[in-house]
């Protein structure tokens, strides 16, 4: 069963890492691909820019598979796309799986995009609705729209949750609460 | 030989006027032409002074370093390159070749010893041999009281040195030692050297308000003089160019002169002395009368005024002091006795200054005998002095009073760099004219000889407070050491230097306001200024002034990019942003620049710990702990990821040795307080806060964590107590009230937990303690269900930016509501 999302340029995935909510834990992990054309593969795919894109090059499913070296607890799997610039090459339906290696993924969400055009946000919760820990993730492009063969992702995020110990609010605390 | 070559001397008046193009291209063309230890020196100089020490150190291998002025430029390149052993090994021998002693190091370098021993100092304690360290630091502070920089090192090693000692303001007694000495001077140049110290010993307890003059200056020109092994000509050939402006003759008086070496540190500017800057400070200062630094010339005219400023520090350098033997220790206030005393004891004086009797007589030029060697010296001097001895001639009956308050004095101080005798006579020497009762007879260079003497009691009574402070900070003994600081004199308070320490012992007592009006301070008066920009910085990375915090960033970084201080600042400046990754990159470049910087690399381990990435974190922090043992930053890092991995053994005994190095850091405290009672330990850590209580009254979280723990342990009523006072304090902290809820729970006060909850989520926003609401709903799950669901609606509703009063109203209908439900 698919979660329907339409992507909003709105969504501001970087806010509440600015607030210390959440935090990018991609450059914690080994990202791989299924398949890239030369010149568009993990480089431009994780790099900061909008305009370089991953572009596959081999039979679907397309998979981006990131695996950590601990085991991470993941809040949620962020995915840009772009409708108006790639068309039949922007990702339809994702499936993202997680496990511990490549033997033993299970899936965790399925999503179905409708001509998204910016940030897509994931929840990866586990049975009981907390941030599932896992050593690996998986997200599969199962198809396109309009039964495009390859894909174009421009970049993908996975955030976890800082650290949940209480934190002081008031500026007084927080200024003795370390020693810097 | 003589130094008389017109190509050495164009050469070090191109050094000297930072033409380090022309200076470089002579020297090589001389070196050429004469393939000598001297032209060796001067192009090796060229090159290091041109800011190239990795050039210098491959000519110098290349050619070989003989005499011990080229082995000292070699090790200096060698620091400079980063071959941190091949400097030890010229310098000091290492276990392949012969270790040498320390006094033989001291008989090979003659008056380098001092700079020698200082850069031995800082290589031991580079490499961690702590015990070498300090003794190089020592015999360095004791051939040369003045290099602050071997006092800052033994301080940094967690040293306890006396200051008093260390820079020993001179007395009366013991001129005759000085005296006997001057004669010796001339007549033996190879008995040993004789440490300053030795001369300045019989210091007996001398109050540094009264640096009555011994004839230090002189003490410290015989100590030259005896303690050079060098024929004296070669001495004078290297060092008479530094001064000489072209002038071929004085080189030759110089050589004559048996030039010892100025106390080389105090010349920070090779500036050839010219009067005119003096005057404006003099007048500038107005009311205090410098101590050391001051050319008699400018003074002549506020002579007067520089009397009637007779402040309680005072001293006279009765020239009794300087005539040794008799009396005079209590004379010299009075003019009359002191000019009688002069009278008497002139008599002996020319003939032991015979030589150097000459020149400075003829300083004064209204003795208009001008041989060659005068004209140097009157050049340097010449027409500030003649005014300023005749005015002093003309004035009778003022006492010769000066405080020892330093003007400009560090600037004015180094225009020392004479080498002649005469010149470095006068070397501390810009002194105050004193408006002494001058005597037809007295001889000018008494004068001269008192000025310097008081200029040298005048800054290193300077030093000996700088000293006190210094130390006090380092020992951590904040309170004590902003006391110190700020009892210096306004003029000296007011610098760059000292205005940041006193802002760092702020920042050490976590009393940040202060600390940044400190920093802002410094920043008005000298915007320029680098050193301890870091600690503002972090101060106001503490304070979340963003917007400071940036613009002060750019503009470390318009003053010099590639410093530690810019980079440390920009990686503050984008950790608070939350922008963890390039704060790493900025605190990984710090690092780059700078190896020994130990604060980046605690910075660099704050980060990581912010980013989860503990092994590097772990890293970082040992890292710092390696280039500075006592940073106990470093410790309390290592300590943190201990307790983030929960492995609080560990993480109490890091702390513990933070502590050592720190013992007044109620945040420390707290820390352990915490940790033992993750350990079980409960009562230790109570009594662990309670003393971080009685530490720092004013931190918050000794209180906090205090009323935590009481809670943990049952104790509701007195847990109660604090949380009550600390609402009292900080009354907008979220977690007080969500902590004086769970309380009240434990109590049964059900509606005043509600309240406390309710105030608790509205002053937390932003929800970054989402287990507030989380334990509310446990909480409540079993209760009423109806005033949970209430609870949430209008905890959804209500959610406002905090302002006491509206939560309040809000408590009061939550109270309302819950009543109403529980009526029924």
């Amino acid at each position: 069963m698919a979660t329907k999302f339409t992507a909003s340029q709105e969504l501001d995935v970087f806010k509440d890492e600015k607030e210390g909510l959440y935090r990018e834990v991609g450059n914690q992990a080994v990202w791989s691909l299924s398949s890239c054309k030369a010149g568009f593969g993990v480089e431009q795919l994780r790099d900061d820019s909008y305009d370089s894109y991953w572009q596959s090059d081999g039979p679907q499913p397309h998979l981006v598979n990131i695996q950590f070296r601990r085991k991470t607890t993941i809040q949620d799997v962020c995915i840009y796309t772009d409708y108006k610039a790639d068309e039949s090459y922007t990702p339809n339906r994702v499936s993202i799986r997680a496990g511990s290696h490549f033997n033993d993924l299970f899936e965790v969400e399925q999503i179905e995009l409708n001509e998204p055009i910016g940030w897509i946000s994931v929840p990866l919760k586990d049975g009981n609705g907390r941030p599932i820990r896992t050593f690996m993730i998986q997200i599969a492009i199962l198809s396109n729209h309009q039964n495009g063969r390859d894909t174009h992702v421009r970049r993908i995020k996975i955030r976890s949750p800082v650290n949940k110990a209480l934190k002081f609010t008031s500026l007084e605390c927080l200024m003795r609460s370390n020693i810097r | 030989m003589l130094l008389h070559e017109p190509v050495q001397a164009a050469v070090w008046d191109a050094l000297n006027h930072y033409n380090y193009r022309d200076a470089t291209f002579l020297a090589e063309r001389l070196c050429a032409e004469v393939s000598s230890d001297e032209s060796l020196l001067l192009l090796a100089t060229c090159y290091f002074r041109a800011g190239k020490p990795k050039q210098a150190y491959k000519l110098l291998q290349n050619k070989g370093y003989p005499t011990p002025e080229l082995k000292f430029l070699y090790a200096k390149s060698c620091l400079e390159a980063g071959c941190c052993s091949e400097a030890e090994a010229v310098l000091a021998g290492n276990i392949l070749t012969r270790p040498k002693t320390m006094d033989e190091i001291e008989i090979e370098f003659g008056n380098l010893a001092c700079h020698v021993f200082n850069m031995l100092g800082a290589l031991y304690s580079l490499t961690e041999r702590t015990q070498k360290s300090v003794d190089c630091y020592r015999r360095s502070l004791k051939l040369n009281p003045l290099l602050w920089s071997s006092f800052e090192g033994l301080c940094k090693l967690g040293e306890k040195v006396d200051p008093a000692n260390v820079f020993p303001v001179p007395n009366q007694a013991c001129t005759n030692m000085v005296l006997q000495n001057t004669k010796l001077a001339h007549t033996v140049q190879n008995t040993p050297p004789i440490p300053i110290t030795g001369l300045l010993s019989p210091v007996v307890d001398v109050p540094t308000s009264q640096p009555n003059v011994c004839n230090a200056l002189f003490v410290e020109q015989n100590v030259d003089l005896l303690s050079s092994p060098e024929p004296g000509p070669l001495l004078s050939s290297q060092h008479t160019p530094d001064n000489c402006v072209g002038n071929v003759h004085d080189q030759i008086m110089g050589s004559i002169m048996l030039g010892p070496r100025p106390l080389r540190s105090v010349k920070k500017y090779k500036s050839t002395p010219q009067v005119e800057h003096n005057p404006p400070l003099n007048v500038l200062l107005g009311q205090y009368s410098p101590s050391f630094g001051i050319l008699p010339v400018s003074t002549s005219n506020q002579g007067s005024t520089l009397a009637q400023n007779v402040t309680a520090s005072l001293m006279t350098p009765s020239p009794a002091a300087l005539q040794e033997k008799s009396n005079a220790t209590k004379a010299p206030r009075k003019p009359t006795t002191r000019r009688t005393n002069q009278n008497q004891t002139l008599m002996p004086k020319p003939q032991s200054f015979n030589q150097p009797g000459n020149t400075m007589e003829n300083n004064n030029m209204h003795t208009q005998n001008n041989p060659p060697n005068v004209r140097r010296s009157s050049r340097l001097f010449g027409h500030s002095n003649s005014s300023s001895v005749k005015e002093n001639n003309k004035q009778q009956s003022k006492p010769r009073i000066t405080s020892p308050r330093p003007v400009g004095g560090r600037k004015s101080k180094t225009r020392l760099s004479k080498s002649k005798q005469d010149i470095s006579d006068v070397d501390k020497g810009e002194i105050i004219t004193d408006i002494k009762a001058t005597v037809p007879e007295l001889q000018p260079q008494i004068q001269l000889a008192q000025m310097q003497q008081q200029s040298l009691a005048g800054i290193l009574s300077l030093l000996q407070s700088l000293g006190h402070a210094y130390q006090a900070l380092s020992e951590y003994s904040c309170r004590k050491a902003i006391d110190l600081f700020t009892s210096l004199p306004p003029h000296q308070m007011n610098t760059g230097w000292v205005l940041s320490q006193i802002g760092r012992a702020h920042f050490e007592l976590q009393e940040y306001q202060e600390a940044e009006k400190n920093f802002k301070k410094i920043l008005e008066n000298e915007p320029y200024c680098i050193e301890g920009m870091e600690i503002y910085s972090t101060t106001l990375w503490h304070l979340q002034k963003e917007v400071e915090l940036s613009s002060l960033a750019q503009k470390l970084g318009e003053i010099d990019l590639c410093s530690p201080e810019a980079c440390c600042a920009t990686g503050n400046c984008f950790s608070l942003q939350r922008e963890h990754e390039t704060a790493i990159k900025f605190f990984n470049r710090a690092i780059q620049v700078n190896n020994f910087f130990a604060y980046a690399y605690t910075l660099l381990g704050h980060e990581f710990v912010y980013t989860e990435e503990l092994d590097n974190a772990m890293a970082c922090f040992r890292s710092a702990i390696k280039v500075s043992p006592r940073h106990y930053n470093a410790w309390y890092g290592v300590g943190l990821i201990y307790l983030k991995q929960e492995k609080f053994c560990l993480a109490e005994i890091n702390f513990r040795k933070a502590l050592k190095i720190n013992p007044q850091s109620s945040a420390l405290l707290c820390h352990i307080g915490v940790v033992l009672h993750a350990q079980q330990k409960s009562d230790l850590a109570l009594s662990t806060l309670d003393t971080a209580i009685a530490t720092d009254p004013k931190n918050p979280l000794c209180k906090f964590h205090k009323a935590t723990i009481l809670f943990a342990k049952q104790k509701h009523k007195e847990a109660l107590e604090e949380l009550e006072e600390l609402k009292r304090i900080i009354p907008k902290e979220s977690l007080i009230y969500f902590l004086l809820g769970r309380v009240h729970k434990k109590l049964g006060n059900t509606d005043l937990a509600l309240t406390n909850f309710s105030w608790a989520m509205d002053l937390d926003p932003k929800g970054v303690n989402n287990q507030i609401k989380e334990s509310i709903e446990k909480r409540f799950n079993m209760e009423d269900d109806d005033a949970l669901v209430r609870l949430s609606e209008s905890d959804n509703g209500d959610v406002l930016p905090s302002g006491s009063n509206s939560s309040l109203m809000d408590a009061d209908d939550m109270l309302q509501a819950v009543e109403s439900d529980e009526s029924l």
